[in-house]
């Protein structure tokens, strides 16, 4: 273990680096925790993430899935998915799976994609979908009003998609954003036409305590928000939650003497990050919160919900963000 | 009728539950009887309101008579709002004859001559139990119906239970009002609060069941050893479960607790951790802030100690609630010698 940490170097700003150690997991992606990760993707720092373009991301509510790899999907044939879409969702309304009862809803789909949102150029580009309405009987100036994103993206997921065969395209993270109704029709067409699965995927209180420590330590200017961890104890007579919330200052002073290596984190710090925040509060309450179900984190960053559900807050994180989420639907894929 | 009144009848007869409807309107005594035989209370409640209606139109109900419908309506279910307790504070030790002409006479005056446009109701019930409802204007508004204050007085004591829902800027003439009327000298607000209006009244009012000392020791359950049961089978850990047990009924009492849904604690002690290792060591406070709830808090936190989920005893932070009367906490450290104590809050 010791040498696996000690392997795991990166030099900030540089390209290149050797994949297989850098992320220092003896057992590949079989879903055992990381011994280490890294916070954001290391060539990062060569891009310039378009703030404008991504503004719409953030202080949204994201639920999320994994996607196995598309079969022959190719972002030259955007407009034509498009197309195909629209005529999918109509058709969907005619067999009266329409959204809205009593409303006619002109569904406008359109597909974008997004070649800033990515850890490298090994990743594919975000492909993002939006489905907007055009509402009332004249169509010059009605009023287009969204009404569901969805966006796949893979930041740093070179090592899934290198191992993919030729065909596939490897956007292993799924976002949404809006009615559940439609995020089931587009998905089964999806997976009608590129022959994928969806799955919801959920954060497991051990991942969830890894973002907890990664982002309290990142540095963000104004108004920052306290590090919020949610618990639950459900199986009492009568269910008990618990927020236990930490001044942003204290805890980033207190993950800041866990750190050791900065831009990189390991298991062992995140674990002593934690008990150190269990044992504060077992000194004042004698409950052992490490025993309780770890639901919600909130941080500067981006808030967390088990149940796979992703708030981001800041646009300078986001691909760090969107790596780790990456590594989590992959795993759930593998 | 004032169609503002009409609209206000409505709305406040379609919070009823069907089934209490026509109990609560004969409590409400302002439709008589006959009238009531001509309600079908088994339409959809849209056309039970608009019956309704129609009734008080006949008979030319006023907003003072609406107001005292939706004041039966949250006697009934207090609970949909939230409450604060507040405690008055006498000059003498003297208990004065409470006159409750007075009290109102002087209540009304105060508020009045503020604002002109309130509308105050009062409703008193056998428990001692003084009902207050203000719906708030302002010089240039009527009496915003919707946005009420709830006030509950118990005369025989000094505590008074407030359900706001208003502006902050009316709350001390609120206060101010409830002083002058009651002949105290000033009020201030506990750190209580809860959705339970009887659950703050037992806390306050110490209805609860109080841990008692029993001197005489309590004879020792005699378990029942079936031929069948099997003598090699034994229970591990039975006395440290009895140990933690008894410790938790110490800390939280016999009987049924008050109910509550949170409790918030601002920490502000000290962060200290094992030397080895190597983490933060520094001279100010680490700032937290926590909220513990649950349908029914104290119970669910009875429950953690037998549930392995906490020590027994249980942190007397947690313990202490009932008898403190209060559910919102600052923690400071203690200063002095033994700093590995509390501040009790």
């Amino acid at each position: 273990m010791e040498s696996e940490d000690g392997a795991v170097r990166t030099l900030p700003g540089s390209g290149r680096c050797s994949r297989g150690l850098l992320f220092g997991r003896t057992h590949g992606r079989t879903g055992l925790s990381s011994r280490s990760r890294l916070l954001q993707p290391p060539s990062l720092s060569q891009k310039n993430v378009d703030h404008q373009r991504t503004a719409f991301l953030l202080r949204k509510q994201w639920t999320l899935y994994s996607v196995t790899p598309l079969y022959r999907f190719s972002d030259a044939h955007l407009k034509d998915y498009a197309r195909l879409l629209s005529a999918f969702v109509a058709a969907e309304k005619q067999k009266g799976l329409a959204v809205e009862v009593g409303v006619e809803l002109d569904i406008k789909v359109s597909f974008s994609s997004f070649p800033d949102l990515r850890g490298s150029d090994q990743d594919q580009a975000a492909i993002l979908v939006q489905l907007s309405s055009r509402s009332g009987a004249s169509r010059k100036n009605s009023e287009e009003k969204l009404l569901w994103s969805g966006w796949f993206c893979s930041v740093s997921g070179e090592d899934f998609s290198e191992n993919v065969p030729e065909d596939f395209t490897c956007l292993p993270l799924f976002l949404t954003n809006g009615a559940e109704s439609y995020t089931a029709i587009v998905g089964s067409w999806f997976q009608k036409t590129f022959d994928c699965y969806f799955r919801r995927l959920a954060i497991s209180p051990l991942n969830l305590t890894w973002m907890a420590a990664m982002w309290t330590g990142c540095k963000v200017d104004k108004n920052v928000p306290a590090l919020e961890l949610v618990f639950s104890v459900p199986h009492l007579p009568q269910p008990l939650d618990i927020s236990y919330a930490i001044h942003p200052e204290d805890a980033k002073a207190l993950w800041d003497t866990v750190q050791k290596t900065p831009g990189e984190v390991t298991q062992k710090e995140v674990d002593v990050f934690m008990d150190c925040l269990y044992s504060h509060f077992h000194r004042h309450f004698k409950i052992h919160l490490s025993a309780a179900k770890l639901v919600k984190v909130s941080t500067a960053i981006a808030s967390a919900h088990c149940s796979g559900i992703i708030k981001f807050l800041q646009s300078q994180y986001l691909t760090g963000v969107l790596m780790l989420l990456t590594e989590l639907a992959i795993s759930q894929i593998e | 009728m004032d169609e503002t009144v009409a609209e206000y009848i409505r709305r406040t007869v379609l919070k009823i539950p069907r089934d209490e409807i026509k109990a609560m309107l004969q409590t409400w005594g302002f439709l008589s009887e006959a009238q009531l035989q001509t309600l079908n209370f088994h339409q959809i409640k849209d056309n039970i309101s608009q019956d309704i209606v129609q009734l008080c139109e006949e008979n030319s109900a006023d907003i003072k008579q609406a107001a005292v419908l939706d004041m039966i309506y949250n006697h009934i279910y207090p609970n949909k709002r939230m409450w604060s307790v507040y405690r008055m504070n006498k000059t003498g030790e003297e208990t004065e004859f409470f006159d409750i002409t007075d009290f109102k006479k002087k209540f009304k005056r105060r508020l009045r001559s503020a604002l002109k446009n309130v509308t105050i109701n009062f409703r008193e019930y056998e428990d001692n139990a003084i009902w207050i409802r203000i719906a708030w204007g302002t010089p240039y508004t009527k009496p915003n119906q919707y946005k009420t204050s709830y006030v509950v007085y118990h005369s025989q004591t000094p505590y008074v239970f407030i359900s706001a829902s208003i502006l902050k800027s009316n709350l001390p003439l609120l206060c101010q009002a409830l002083v002058i009327a009651s002949n105290y000298r000033d009020i201030h607000e506990m750190e209580l609060r809860s959705h339970s209006l009887d659950s703050l009244k037992d806390i306050v009012f110490k209805r609860y069941s109080q841990n008692f000392q029993t001197y005489y020791p309590r004879p020792v359950p005699k378990r029942d050893v079936s031929p069948e049961r099997d003598v090699r089978i034994i229970q591990e850990n039975k006395n440290e479960k009895e140990r933690i047990e008894r410790v938790n009924r110490e800390g939280f009492g016999d009987g049924p607790l008050p109910k509550l849904e949170f409790a918030q604690y601002m920490l502000e002690t000290m962060f200290k951790s094992d030397p080895k290792m190597d983490v933060l060591d520094k001279k100010e406070p680490f700032r937290c802030l926590v909220k513990f709830s649950s349908p029914h808090l104290l119970e669910s936190l009875k429950a953690l100690a037998p549930a392995g989920m906490a020590d027994a005893p249980i942190s007397p932070l947690l313990t202490c609630i009932p008898q403190k009367a209060r559910n919102y906490f600052k923690i400071r450290e203690k200063k002095g010698l033994f700093a590995g104590s509390f501040v009790s809050p």
